[in-house]
């Protein structure tokens, strides 16, 4: 034990030190939360969904919304370390890197979790869709899905953090990498509210993902970063 | 490496000789009672959509000898791999499309192999992009080789879930043509000779590519030694 509690410490330290740097004057949080209300606005717009319809469509709603808000707030993991020059002095810290790599997805989770808890009954409220009892089960499908997104994300914004046009170039690489999850995640949404059942292949599919994700993006990472 | 560039203008003449060869059994073939003569595309869509995951394995395999070995010959390998599989996944959609509108009667369908493949030749612009948008060769290439890998781990959960989204959503409504229909008798030689003469096609394609490649790298280095010394 007393070989993992510091580096669970140092996971833990470094995830704090990103969300409270982030409440503190880097707003990822706040940009993220209205821009996913913006992405709402956008399908209203597009599509006008009458409260059946939108019943229909919540799966993809939320799906989309998170991927895109996700992307936006991945877009900015390692921004300021980068702009501060401080991604060396991250990379030297006396860890090894998969923790290094572990402390920035909590961080990133942390903050896109908070987007959603509020995200899921904004979506509800302004597409007038009453599916408050499975409020919980939505959340947790999203809470699955943004685990294993997020992991495969940070390790790419690491990839393109010093590319030319990197958030663009961040969102071509997730999006074909992470379209089964969405179909995953997706279909077993609407397992959820059709049925109410928590279970079945899709949730298994996703907690693959999940699993090999978290399992191979800190090698690559170490891999990426190694000088 | 030079004397693979050397032996590579052989191989593009053994190709065009073989791609000659092949494409007169293709035309001299009999045509299939069903499709007519809309057959003839299969001869250039199955062997390229071959070709366009064959090439993915041969970029993951160069992206591992480079991140292991630090091999240069790998990496100049595995950045010319990716534009040639991009355009054999490109040459399979657009041939396949072509063939779709008179037997499926659309262009595009949301069936299993086709959002593979495309997802493919997104994956391979994604490589493609990766490369070019970073500076720093060194850095470029290991992001790029890494990024391929986690490809070819991603390539068969999207085939599977993709699959199987299709198939617990709805069937295929044109199940038969696309399951493998099994081509027999005549027609079969010719799609042989394609195959060879795709295979041929694809490594003559990367090698020159990568001899392109290697002519810049050269280029690149004269030019930082002649800006140091002046």
């Amino acid at each position: 034990m007393g070989g993992t509690q510091p580096v669970l410490k140092a996971i833990y330290r470094l995830a704090w030190k990103d969300v409270m740097a982030d409440f503190r004057h880097r707003s990822t949080f706040s940009s993220m939360l209205f821009f996913s209300v913006a992405v709402l606005l956008v399908f209203q717009a597009a599509f006008e969904p009458d409260p059946r319809e939108a019943q229909r469509l919540v799966p993809g709603l939320l799906w989309t919304t998170v991927l895109f808000t996700t992307i936006m707030g991945l877009g900015r993991v390692f921004q300021s370390e980068e702009e501060n020059g401080a991604f060396e002095g991250l990379m030297l810290a006396p860890l090894p890197r998969g923790a290094i790599f572990f402390g920035k997805w909590l961080g990133n989770l942390t903050l896109s979790l908070m987007v959603m808890v509020m995200l899921v009954p904004l979506t509800l409220i302004l597409f007038n869709v009453t599916l408050w009892s499975h409020v919980p089960m939505l959340l947790f499908l999203l809470f699955l899905g943004t685990m294993g997104l997020t992991a495969l994300g940070v390790l790419l914004a690491a990839m393109t953090q010093t590319a030319r046009s990197r958030e663009t170039l961040l969102a071509l690489l997730l999006l074909p990498l992470v379209s089964p999850l969405l179909i995953a995640g997706v279909q077993a949404m609407a397992v959820v509210i059709t049925t109410g059942d928590l279970s079945g292949p899709w949730l298994n599919l996703l907690l693959i993902f999940d699993a090999i994700y978290l399992a191979l993006a800190p090698w690559g990472f170490g891999w990426l970063v190694e000088e | 490496m030079n004397r693979l560039f050397a032996l590579n203008r052989w191989l593009g003449w053994l190709t065009l000789s073989l791609l000659a060869a092949a494409l007169w059994l293709v035309f001299t073939a009999p045509v299939d009672y069903q499709q007519g003569n809309s057959v003839r595309i299969l001869y250039m869509h199955v062997p390229s959509a071959k070709m366009a995951l064959f090439v993915y394995i041969a970029l993951t395999l160069f992206s591992a000898w480079h991140l292991w070995k630090k091999s240069e010959t790998a990496d100049i390998l595995a950045e010319a791999s990716a534009p040639v599989g991009a355009a054999f996944a490109l040459v399979t959609l657009v041939s396949g499309s072509i063939w779709g509108k008179p037997m499926w009667g659309t262009w595009w369908a949301w069936d299993a192999r086709l959002t593979s493949m495309l997802v493919l030749l997104i994956l391979y612009m994604g490589v493609i992009a990766l490369r070019n948008g970073i500076d720093d060769p060194i850095k470029g290439g290991r992001a790029t080789a890494i990024l391929a890998i986690f490809g070819a781990i991603d390539l068969p959960i999207i085939h599977f879930s993709v699959s199987w989204w299709r198939t617990l959503h709805q069937p295929p409504s044109f199940g038969q043509a696309s399951t493998g229909s099994t081509i027999t008798g005549p027609l079969l030689p010719p799609l042989v000779w394609m195959s060879v003469a795709f295979i041929f096609l694809g490594t003559y394609l990367v090698i020159l590519k990568a001899r392109e490649i290697r002519g810049r790298k050269i280029l690149e280095n004269l030019e930082t030694e002649r800006t140091s010394h002046a």
